[in-house]
């Protein structure tokens, strides 16, 4: 895990969004608990109060959920719900460029020829 | 958040002649480090050493580890460290963990040895010489004082400016010491050291108390006084406006740069300001000004 101290995003953040993509590439199986917050701390170099900080975050977003005195387990069921939003945000965004395409004009079979297009682009990008 | 608290306080006061230290309440919280920050002469090692049990005449009550009664139990489990020399002078480093073993049931002599070799204390290097405790720098004293009190097992430290003597890479490996402390604890150790200078100690602090003429000026965990404060910057033509609502304010030709209640900020709505997350000691220095300024 990478911190930068001077990158304008508060630290919390970027260890929440580390841990947030680790979860939802599967790294942290579900039920599986994060690193203790004060082993955390020390790995990384930072306070205590600004790992729990980054956890409080996973939670909000229903990613983890806290044990009392145990610490932060994945939360299997909430990440699918992450999923879901994923899915929603993937519609509005296809609805965007159906309407976009009726504007100009585009007809449906190119549209899909291009989303094609770009899925392949972005596959042989990586 | 819910925190259990290691000391809590109430109706502290203790007057020297020109100086009244007075602390209505105040709980320092259990699993954490917490920073006391302040001036010169803000209070902040008369604090520490009633909290060491150094200084007994004070009114008001201290309680520690949620009720612990025992006063051995109580000074078993306190590490202590502040300015003046408390071994003595022509004491050698073995002598001194002689001596600490002694006074202290949970006192590990290894590992005390083993602390100094990782602090670059030479051991033998002292007792060939014959070289006292009183013959070391002020930095290599401090380093005996702290390995001397991390290699006992306790539940919570007082460091009196432990930073202040040490170079830079020894306040990181310092820092380092502190979280360690507070992992092997796994929630039950706790820290409370004060310094003046927060920006070297700002990456170990999770909680500060800023002390200010013997009264707690603001405290509160850092991610949330981060939030409760907001640096702001502006134009100098928009200076006037904002006078009543920053404080710690500093102007110079380009501008003016200030401290923002963050309940505050909507009042500077439609003003071209530029909106910053404060660190620890930017929030210290400005609530440290705007304290002297009320009194």
């Amino acid at each position: 895990m990478r911190i930068m101290q001077n990158s304008g995003v508060p630290i919390y953040q970027q260890i929440a969004g580390q841990f947030k993509e680790d979860i939802l590439a599967g790294k942290f199986k579900q039920g599986e608990f994060l690193p203790s917050i004060r082993g955390l701390a020390k790995d990384l170099r930072i306070s205590v109060i600004t790992t729990i900080k980054a956890y409080e975050e996973l939670e909000k977003n229903g990613l983890v959920t806290a044990v009392q005195g145990k610490g932060y387990y994945v939360n299997a069921q909430d990440s699918e719900m992450l999923r879901e939003q994923h899915i929603r945000k993937m519609e509005e965004y296809l609805l965007n460029a159906i309407s976009a395409a009726k504007i100009a004009n585009v007809p449906d079979s190119e549209l899909i020829n291009i989303l094609k297009m770009l899925i392949e682009t972005e596959e042989s990008g990586k | 958040m819910d925190t259990d608290n290691v000391v809590s306080i109430n109706n502290l006061y203790k007057k020297f002649k020109s100086f009244v230290l007075d602390i209505p309440s105040l709980n320092i919280p259990k699993g954490f480090a917490t920073a006391l920050i302040g001036e010169n002469g803000a209070g902040k090692s008369t604090f520490i050493n009633i909290l060491a049990g150094v200084r007994l005449d004070y009114k008001g009550t201290i309680d520690y580890f949620n009720g612990e009664k025992e006063e051995k139990v109580i000074r078993e489990n306190i590490g202590y460290t502040g300015p003046g020399n408390y071994f003595m002078p022509h004491w050698t480093i073995e002598q001194i963990a002689d001596a600490s073993g002694l006074l202290f049931e949970k006192f590990d002599k290894d590992r005390f040895y083993g602390i100094c070799k990782l602090l670059g204390i030479e051991i033998s290097g002292i007792q060939k010489k014959n070289k006292g405790f009183n013959k070391l720098s002020d930095g290599m004293k401090m380093k005996v004082v702290l390995a001397n009190v991390f290699a006992r097992e306790t539940k919570m430290l007082l460091l009196d400016e432990p930073a202040s003597p040490l170079d830079p890479l020894m306040r990181d490996k310092l820092c380092q010491m502190i979280r360690e402390y507070l992992e092997q604890g796994n929630g039950g150790n706790s820290v409370l050291f004060s310094t003046h200078n927060i920006a070297d100690m700002e990456n170990v602090t999770d909680y500060a108390i800023i002390m200010e003429k013997g009264k707690i000026a603001e405290q509160g965990f850092v991610e949330d006084l981060k939030e409760k404060y907001i640096l702001v910057k502006g134009e100098n033509e928009d200076a006037d406006k904002v006078k009543d609502i920053l404080f710690s304010i500093q102007k110079s030709n380009y501008g003016f740069e200030g401290m923002c209640l963050a309940e505050d900020i909507d009042k500077l709505a439609g003003l071209n300001i530029s909106k910053e997350i404060p660190e620890l000691s930017q929030i210290s220095i400005a609530v440290m000004k705007k304290y002297t300024q009320l009194m």
